[in-house]
Parts: structure tokens; C-alpha cells; sequence
């Protein structure tokens, strides 16, 4: 999918080229595992930039490559026109990184823990104290600062991670599944850091996720990543739409006049289909049609009984796209083409 | 320049120190060594009574008892055990995601791996020098035995003793954390440990004189990391008088045992550390993939 203003060079911080990634096998003879194959995606300054995919499909080895850690088998990566393989160190110092698991030393305090992270990136405790008490406020860990991250709740230390990976101020930050194990309002919590500090700092980020509504509420593009390749590349709005955009159900009182010609007429309106006294609209923009809906039906002398709109899920573009249902975490994908099929026919298509 | 070095290293050190079992238990093992088996295990009480004391010095290197020869023995010893958990730290930090944290920041792997070496080395000397410490202070208590130095101990001598106590402690450092970079387990790190300590310690000239062992094992001991440095100890205490080389020779053979440990730790660790897969893969990898 190809967006209106493609990045221009200059504002893109994020290039990557068909990455490809395969982890050789440990059995001589066997094929290795293609964890990553041929993704290719730009993006932009101050942008918040969400992979979305379920387990295994590759994301933490695009971070991965993306960050340094890992060489890719084949395949060009950027950042800030930097490149990864050869411009390791230079690209260390432009990116900050929250690993999808707890990093931070146990047996550390929290501020400790940040010092010494801003050591690594050779920045003095004096240099950094203001910013560790600023970042340790915002991340609503003053209080506890000085205790050993061992005594820390679940939320506590993903807000502790995110504090660590902002320390040396960086422009570009990597979050591998930022939010796992955090209860609703601490979710709520961080995405407002998050935006925030796009707003204020005008930070880049780039986020992996498995949650299709935290994809769908903070990232201002996302791409779909299903078994290493990225199948879909959009807006949550243009993902959405690509799916057929919202349905409007109507229903009539029966007896009246057929409202399919009328309906069909609408602004923005692709299919109708009809289920006894409901009818199933396709259209671009559901709420705008409701009162022009109710209106015609007035006036063709239709007795409009209940309107409905429903807004598309990533849940259906994932559907759409794969044709097998988003797998949630801790569940196998289909692996053989009987197991697709069967995912295939329990999703209903 | 030092700055994200010495971060490393004060996150060792602090993780080291909040761990007082670990601190007390590495430090007591060779006092009490000192104390129980120092004192119980007395080769001179074994000649017949009336042998000249000349004699038994001969047999134990010019040391004027077995204390003083074990002591020297012991603070190699201490050292030696003391490095065996120069591993571990490098395996937590792979298990725990610390160590991927750590190469994402622009710290050189070259750093990553001297400050693991220095902290590490570090710990390894304080044993050696409590042990000659204590054994010094022995020699004071009443009816028990302690370390006696010969009188004509100079500067340069307490210089060789040290130099050699440091090699020593390089050396075997960097042996174990070498297999530190390779383990990816805890239990296979102290599976090679445990197998090879014994062999070490007891192929060495740290608690019996080398005269009395079949000729076979004589010559393994002779190359013994261990024994060249107890053997440069012992010359700087005790006078050189019955070693068929000099000090400078053997502390060259232990500085050589030196370069070959270090060079193996580096190489290990440069491949632990390293970003790209190879067949069977880089520690790191690994931990990404898995």
C-alpha cells in the first residue's frame, strides 16, 4: 500500500530495505528458520510507528536488526542515514531501546540503575541528575527511586525500562512490546508518556505490539507482520477501510417499501445486502450516513425501526488480509496447510 | 573515555557487595583453610625426632616450617578458588537480558570484556593478599604456627611476590572468564569448573613439596601456572637456594600461562559478543531467537 507523501529523505529516520533474516539451523542438512523475509518500510520524524503481528512473526528480530544486535542475512537498514552494519556505534547513540522483557539489575535501585545505563553511554551522574529525577517524576517513580528494583511491581518496571531507555535523551526510541503484563490503567499510563514526549520532543517512535487496540489507538501508521513479511502498511484508518469501511445495519418495520434502491444512493455506500427486515450497508463513513438515512427513509415513507454502525477491527483486517483469525498470545499458529484450512473455516470464510 | 568502563564495573561491584554471603564465604574459605588444615597437617611432626632442622628446610624449599611452605601454597590456592566464580557474572547477565541492554549502548566490547576482567581480577587478589596477612599475624599468636619471612626480605623481593600473585590471578581469571563467555547455563559453567579444579590445585606444588611425587607427575607440576608463581613466592620469602632457575624464568612461564588465558577469554568473548550468526550461532543470537 502505497501512502499520499511518501517520506521525503530527509525527514525519514527509519530506512529499511528487504531485511532478511535466517537463523541457520543447529542439524546439518536442514534449512534454517526464516524469522524475517525481505520487509522493506520507511519511517518518519516524529512519528509513533507500530508492527503489529502475532507471536513469531518476526518482529523482535526486525528490532533486533534495527537496533544493532542482530546482522541480517541480507538487506539494507538506516537509521538517520546511519547504517546498522557498518555504523554500529554511531547508530547506538541515536536510539534508545525497551526490551520486551525486564532488563534492569535486581539488585540495583532504580536510579542506580539509570546512572549507570547513562555511564554507558559516557555521561557523567552530574550530567544526567536533573534528567533522572525529571524522567523518574514523569514515570511516576520518585518515591520509589531509591529501592532495589527487586521490591518493584510488574508496572513499575516497565515504566523503570522506559526511564532507562530515555536517559541519554534520544531522538528514536524502540518499544518491543512496551505494555505486556500491564494492567489497563498502567497501559493507559505509558501511552500518554508516549504521545507526550511526541509532542513535546518530538520523539520517533517505533513500537511492536501484539494488541490490536493499542496498534489501533496510538500508532499513526502501522505495518502487519505475519510470518516474517509485512502484508499490510497503512493508517489504523486506511488498514480499516481496506476491508470495506464501516457497516450500517438498518432495520425497517416490515411491510414497507424496499429501501435497497435508496440506500444505494447514498454518498460513499459500496454494497447492500439484505438479511429478512435488516439491511447490511458497506459505506466509507457510517455516521455521517445515519441522519441522511434516517431522513430519506422518512421521506420515502419507510418506518426505520434501528440504525447501527459498526467500525471495522484490526481483528477483520488481520482476517481479511491472512485469511486465518489473529492468534492471541501463548497460541500456536497454523503450521500445515490442514491447520490453516480449519483456522480458515473457523473464521468463517 | 573510562566513563561507560568504569559503569560496568561499579554495577559489579554493587551487585557484589549486596550479596554478603557470597563476600563472606569467598573470603573464609582459605582462613579457614589457614587455621584447620594449615595447623593440623604439619609434614614436619612426620621426620623422626632428632632430625636437623636444616633437613626439613631443605625438603620444603628453604621455608623454615611446613606453616610458612603451606601459607605461600595457600595464597595461590585462594586465588585459584576465588576466580573459579569469575564466570558467573557474564552468564546472569546473558540469562537476565542485562548484557543485551549493554551492547545496545555504544560501549566497546573491548571494555565490556577488560572491566569483567578487571573487577573480576580485582576479587581474586583480596583473598591472596588476607591470606598473607593472616598467616603473617599467626606467627604472633601463642602455640600456633604462623608465616615466617627470612630476614633479608627486601623491597624488590615483596615486588616479585606481588607481581607473581597478580600474573597468577590474570591468568586464571581470565580462564574462567572465558568459560563464562562460552556457558550459556550455570550448570555447565560449574560442571567444567568442578572437573577441572581438583586436577589444578593438586597437580601444583601448593600444599607438598614436588620431591616426593613419582618423576611422571614432577614434570606436570613443574608447568603448573600454580607452581611457577608458589615457586616465585617462595623464592622471594624463603632465598633461591635449591631452584635449578631463577625467578625471572618462571615468572616469564607463568606470564606466558598469562598471555595464552587472556588471548582465550578474548577470543570467546568476541564471539559471545558478537552481532552476526554463525552456524551454531552467537551466544547473543541465541538469546534473541529463543
Amino acid at each position: 500500500m502505497t501512502l499520499p507523501g511518501s517520506p521525503t529523505p530527509s525527514e525519514t529516520v527509519i530506512d529499511a530495505r528487504d531485511i532478511r533474516m535466517v537463523y541457520p539451523s543447529s542439524k546439518p542438512g536442514t534449512r534454517g528458520t526464516v524469522a524475517v523475509d525481505g520487509v522493506s518500510f520507511q519511517v518518519r520524524r516524529g512519528e509513533i510507528f507500530g508492527f503489529l503481528g502475532p507471536n513469531g512473526a518476526g518482529k523482535t528480530t526486525t528490532i533486533s536488526i534495527l537496533t544493532t544486535l542482530l546482522s541480517p542475512t541480507s538487506g539494507a537498514a538506516h537509521i538517520e542515514g546511519l547504517d546498522v552494519r557498518t555504523q554500529s556505534n554511531d547508530v547506538r547513540r541515536k536510539l534508545g531501546l525497551v526490551f520486551q522483557k525486564s532488563t534492569a539489575d535486581e539488585e540495583l535501585t532504580g536510579r542506580e540503575n539509570m546512572v549507570i545505563e547513562a555511564g554507558l553511554y559516557g555521561l557523567s551522574a552530574a550530567e544526567v541528575r536533573d534528567h533522572i529525577n525529571d524522567l523518574l517524576a514523569q514515570m511516576d517513580l520518585s518515591q520509589s527511586a531509591d529501592r532495589f528494583v527487586k521490591t518493584y511491581s510488574g508496572g513499575m518496571r516497565r515504566r523503570l525500562e522506559l526511564a532507562v531507555g530515555l536517559v541519554h535523551r534520544p531522538k528514536l526510541i524502540f518499544l518491543d512490546e512496551p505494555t505486556l503484563g500491564l494492567d489497563p490503567q498502567g497501559r493507559a499510563g505509558f501511552w500518554r508518556y508516549i504521545r507526550h514526549l511526541r509532542e513535546s520532543k518530538g520523539l520517533t517512535v517505533f513500537m511492536t505490539t501484539h494488541y490490536l487496540d493499542e496498534a489501533d489507538q496510538l500508532c499513526d501508521r502501522i505495518a502487519v507482520i505475519d510470518h516474517g513479511r509485512i502484508i499490510a502498511l497503512g493508517t489504523p484508518r486506511e488498514l480499516k477501510d481496506s476491508v470495506g469501511g464501516d457497516t450500517l445495519e438498518l432495520t425497517v418495520a416490515p411491510g414497507g417499501p424496499d429501501p435497497v434502491a435508496m440506500l444505494k444512493a447514498m454518498p460513499g455506500v459500496s454494497s447492500v445486502t439484505q438479511d429478512g427486515d435488516t439491511y447490511r450497508v458497506k459505506c466509507s463513513n457510517g455516521e455521517s450516513l445515519i441522519p441522511k438515512t434516517v431522513l430519506a427513509a422518512d421521506q420515502a415513507g419507510i418506518v426505520v425501526s434501528g440504525v447501527t454502525v459498526t467500525k471495522p477491527t484490526l481483528d477483520e483486517v488481520f482476517l481479511h488480509l491472512t485469511g486465518h483469525a489473529y492468534r492471541e498470545e501463548g497460541e500456536v499458529g497454523p503450521v500445515t496447510p490442514e491447520a490453516d484450512e480449519a483456522a480458515v473455516a473457523a473464521g468463517g470464510r | 573515555m573510562l566513563l561507560p568502563a568504569f559503569s560496568l564495573i561499579r554495577r559489579e561491584y554493587l551487585r557484589w557487595i549486596r550479596a554478603p554471603t557470597w563476600v563472606i564465604s569467598g573470603l573464609m574459605s582459605p582462613i579457614l583453610y589457614l587455621l584447620l588444615f594449615g595447623q593440623a597437617f604439619d609434614l614436619g611432626k612426620l621426620l623422626p625426632p632428632g632430625t636437623p632442622a636444616g633437613a626439613l628446610s631443605s625438603v620444603l624449599s628453604g621455608a623454615p616450617n611446613y606453616f610458612s611452605y603451606f601459607a605461600v601454597g595457600m595464597v595461590a590456592f585462594a586465588s585459584v578458588t576465588a576466580a573459579m566464580f569469575s564466570g558467573t557474572g557474564i552468564i546472569f547477565d546473558k540469562q537476565l537480558g542485562i548484557l543485551q541492554r549493554t551492547l545496545s549502548t555504544p560501549i566497546s566490547r573491548r571494555s565490556v570484556f577488560l572491566s569483567a576482567l578487571t573487577f573480576r581480577g580485582i576479587l581474586t587478589l583480596i583473598p591472596a593478599f588476607l591470606v598473607v596477612g593472616f598467616a603473617l599475624v599467626l606467627a604472633y599468636v601463642p602455640d600456633v604456627a604462623g608465616l615466617s619471612v627470612g630476614s633479608g626480605v627486601n623491597v624488590l623481593d615483596a615486588l616479585q611476590f606481588v607481581a607473581a600473585a597478580l600474573v597468577l590471578s590474570i591468568a586464571f581469571t581470565s580462564l574462567f572468564l572465558s568459560f563464562g563467555f562460552a556457558a550459556q547455563r550455570i550448570e555447565s559453567y560449574f560442571g567444567v569448573v568442578t572437573i577441572l579444579q581438583l586436577p589444578i590445585l593438586l597437580t601444583s606444588n601448593a600444599m607438598y613439596p614436588v620431591n616426593i611425587m613419582p618423576a611422571w607427575l614432577q614434570y606436570i607440576v613443574a608447568i603448573n601456572p600454580i607452581s611457577l608463581a608458589v615457586n616465585v613466592m617462595r623464592m622471594s620469602l624463603f632465598g633461591t637456594a635449591g631452584y635449578p632457575y631463577s625467578v625471572g624464568v618462571y615468572l616469564l612461564g607463568l606470564l606466558a600461562w598469562a598471555v595464552l588465558f587472556v588471548g582465550l577469554a578474548y577470543s570467546l568473548a568476541s564471539k559471545a559478543l558478537r552481532t552476526d550468526v554463525s552456524p551454531k550461532g552467537s551466544a547473543l543470537s541465541e538469546a534473541i531467537a529463543t
